[in-house]
């Protein structure tokens, strides 16, 4: 295992990057989708519905499936990726992965905040709309703000989820921890069990990161 | 104190019978429930209105149409001569000129207190960040509260908080201010506090209108006062004969139960 | 082609009859030697060898590939794989007295990951599935054989200009995820890839995402059989894979044992004939019998 310290890093690395890029648009995207699910428009709130119900059950396997084997078919494919920083190469299964666990992650990132939308009184809506802020103005100056807050621990469990499964990706062509892992495990079969702690306490430790982090905002924003 | 909006439509320089705020032939229903029947009523500028009635009586309701964060089903509402928007930014901007007060306050809980006072000046009005602070501060120190605004709402009593929430309302520099019940949810030695800040605004010549049960302020600072019963305006009288002779057994019923206590 | 429309058809979720209907066609073009059970089990076995039990019992469990056409494949409507390990596999079960062809041999899939966990837990007595001799590996479990040589190749698109393994450095070649062709090609120069099947890298490869996949040459003359006229492997072997039979560390008796089975196929040419039938009509051309290592 410590002759092969570079592997673990590396596909570590994979799964940090994909983690964090993902982490990013399934935010934006739940957000824009939670937006669409409290607003006023009638056809926007029937459209995040249908989504947000159809992506989350849909298994990730599945969605991760389609976008390698049936999207390209419909000439949807992410071919023209071609970044290459250092040694990492993040290519067409590094993207198809992005729109996967993005896709699927911003509909648990959504039903999160709603959670929290919900948990706003509704006077600090009416207060807003009050003083004559328009409902973008309500949304993003009281209630979004107040509603991240509260969904803090719904969101952070979506997040750590899905950097959890972004080990789905090892079987779809990119190189991240569990892909590295089980190259490992076949070079070195007498080993598999250190390999597997290894790995196993890499994950812990991301997660571990990601969950201080979301404690540390709601201590923060518990004071506010 | 610099001249003030509000100062430059005192009583003596109003236009007096002006109406501001107009509602005429308004019905609401819940379902089944008729909250509002019917509701004839015109406010003059510079009118402070006490609305009273026994709860479940429609005043809120009706307070609450004013700015349209209840609709109504039939009538008209008019506020300084033009129809209540539908929807859209002409509502936001209507809703802009009306200044609201709450039972229970309403504070932004995740902005200080002059974030509070401050947020619709910026954001609707345009003003300058500093020129809406500066006015903010001058606002939190006329209603007593000046020394808190870099607090949070949480960390202040329901006093101050409601009289945070007024200079929040007044800071729009707002036509008309609708009071819905703002010291039914305060201890009763804060009362006191919030509602001399509401007389004081009344005698700077406010439009005001309020729904409460603070028969004293009636007394002291209300022009008029309109009597609601089931969803009606059972009566409507200066306070003087409201208090001494109501005409409909309703309102003596009311009052007889109110000043008992 | 078929290959495609199939996969096309199930993972769209759609159309799932058709799938199983494309996928059971492509497995069933031919079906393996009828190899008869041997009748002379008594006494044949050393008393407690795990042969002796396995023969006694009447019953075995074999672990086997399913993606790989010609060496192990199982369509989605086949009862039973076949390919050439499947037919190795049946001459060592007929030496144990069970019929091949019956019901008391449970067919186990078993897949690059759990081949030692299978043979080590004894859920599997014997795996025959593209299994690598290494050093390794004999570590954890028995390996017999080879039965088998074969080396690292490369199947590339049939108008693709790649000749050998010297035009993949630098870029994107599939292989399955965990599987030792996916180590030598990065050690070969090229990023490795790793897909869940060798149908998935070949699916990727027909839709131009990466330029070539690799594994062992016996798989991708199957591949590219299936995909006639699509796909083609090319340039010399880069690797030597001597697939063997894997057994319990448990029981070492079962090495002798094994290589005298294959010592006998080799002499009387059902091995050859074996390979003949399911790797022949890939194209590959039957080889002589491989050496067989000594028994440690």
């Amino acid at each position: 295992m410590l002759d092969n310290l570079d592997e673990f890093f590396k596909g570590f690395g994979y799964t940090l990057f994909l983690f964090l890029v993902c982490a990013v648009a399934s935010m934006a995207l739940g957000i824009l989708l939670v937006a669409m699910r409290v607003g006023p428009i009638a056809v926007l709130r029937s459209l995040a519905t249908v989504y947000v119900s159809v992506v989350r059950n849909t298994p990730l396997v599945l969605i991760f499936i389609f976008f390698h084997f049936a999207a390209p078919i419909i000439g949807i494919n992410f071919k023209w990726v071609q970044v290459h920083v250092g040694s990492f190469d993040f290519t067409s299964a590094f993207a198809t992965a992005f729109v996967a666990l993005s896709l699927y992650t911003a509909c648990f990132v959504c039903e999160g905040l709603r959670s929290g939308v919900n948990a706003v009184p509704m006077g600090q809506a009416e207060a807003a709309r009050a003083i004559g802020l328009p409902f973008g103005g309500v949304m993003t100056q009281v209630v979004l703000p107040q509603a991240i807050r509260a969904s803090v621990p719904p969101v952070a469990s979506a997040l750590i989820a899905m950097l959890k499964n972004t080990s789905v990706a090892a079987i779809f062509f990119l190189a991240e921890a569990t892909a590295a892992m089980r190259g490992l495990t076949n070079d070195y079969s007498s080993q598999r069990i250190g390999i597997f702690l290894c790995f196993a306490i890499g994950y812990i430790v991301l997660v571990e990161i990601v969950s201080m982090i979301s404690l540390s905002l709601e201590r923060r924003w518990r004071v506010a | 104190m610099t001249a003030t909006p509000e100062a430059a439509v005192a009583p003596g320089s109003a236009r007096p019978g002006e109406p501001l705020v107009e509602l005429h032939g308004v019905q609401k229903w819940y379902g089944d429930l008729h909250v509002l029947q019917d509701i004839e009523l015109t406010v003059g500028r510079g009118e402070v209105v006490v609305v009273i009635g026994p709860s479940g009586s429609g005043k809120s309701t009706l307070c609450r149409t004013i700015n349209r964060l209840e609709t109504v089903d039939q009538g008209d509402i008019k506020v300084d001569g033009k129809p209540l928007p539908q929807e859209g930014k002409a509502l936001a901007a209507h809703r802009a000129d009306v200044g609201m007060v709450f039972q229970s306050f309403n504070l932004f809980a995740h902005k200080t207190i002059l974030e509070n006072v401050t947020l619709g000046p910026i954001k609707v009005r345009r003003t300058p960040k500093a020129q809406a602070e500066a006015r903010a501060q001058e606002l939190l120190d006329r209603v007593g509260v000046g020394q808190q605004a870099a607090k949070y709402p949480a960390q202040l009593s329901g006093g101050q908080q409601q009289r945070v929430a007024i200079a929040r309302a007044l800071a729009m520099e707002p036509k008309v201010m609708l009071f819905d019940e703002p010291t039914s949810a305060l201890d009763p030695e804060m009362i006191k506090e919030v509602l001399d800040v509401m007389v004081d605004l009344a005698e700077r010549g406010m439009t005001m209108i309020v729904v409460t049960h603070e028969m004293g302020f009636a007394r002291t600072a209300a022009n008029r006062v309109v009597f609601m019963a089931d969803g009606r305006i059972v009566e409507e009288s200066d306070p003087e004969t409201f208090f001494t002779q109501p005409e409909s057994d309703r309102a003596r019923d009311f009052l007889g139960k109110i000043l008992k206590h | 082609m078929r290959l495609r429309s199939a996969l096309a058809a199930t993972t769209a979720g759609i159309a799932i009859a058709a799938g199983l209907a494309a996928c059971g066609d492509a497995g069933s073009d031919d079906e393996g030697r009828d190899v008869d059970a041997k009748s002379d089990c008594d006494g044949k076995f050393a008393e407690g060898s795990r042969m002796a039990e396995l023969a006694d019992a009447g019953t075995i469990n074999v672990g086997h590939k399913t993606d790989q056409p010609g060496v192990g494949f199982q369509g989605a409507t086949d009862d039973v794989p076949k390919g050439f390990d499947i037919e190795i596999a049946k001459l060592l079960i007929a030496d144990l007295c069970i019929d091949p062809a019956s019901d008391k041999v449970n067919w186990e899939e078993t897949i690059s990951d759990n081949r030692e966990p299978y043979l080590e837990s004894g859920k599997v007595d014997v795996v025959l599935a593209s299994y690598s001799i290494t050093d390794d590996r004999q570590k954890v479990v028995g390996q017999a054989g080879p039965y088998m040589v074969t080396g690292q190749q490369l199947l590339v698109k049939s108008d693709s200009k790649i000749a050998g393994v010297d035009d993949v450095k630098g870029k994107e070649v599939c292989s399955v995820t965990g599987s030792t062709s996916l180590e030598t090609i990065k050690a070969k120069g090229a990023k490795g890839v790793g897909a869940d099947s060798y149908s998935e890298c070949a699916e990727k490869v027909l839709d131009g995402t990466y330029e070539a996949m690799t594994t062992d040459g016996t798989i991708l003359a199957g591949l590219a059989a299936q995909n006639e006229g699509e796909l083609k492997v090319v340039g010399d072997q880069f690797s030597t894979e001597n697939i063997g039979v894997g057994y319990g560390k448990d029981h070492p008796e079962m090495c002798e044992w094994i290589d005298g089975v294959l010592e006998d196929a080799f002499a009387d040419g059902s091995w050859a004939e074996a390979f003949k039938l399911t790797l022949g009509p890939s194209g590959v051309q039957t080889p002589e019998p491989p050496t067989l290592q000594p028994c440690k």
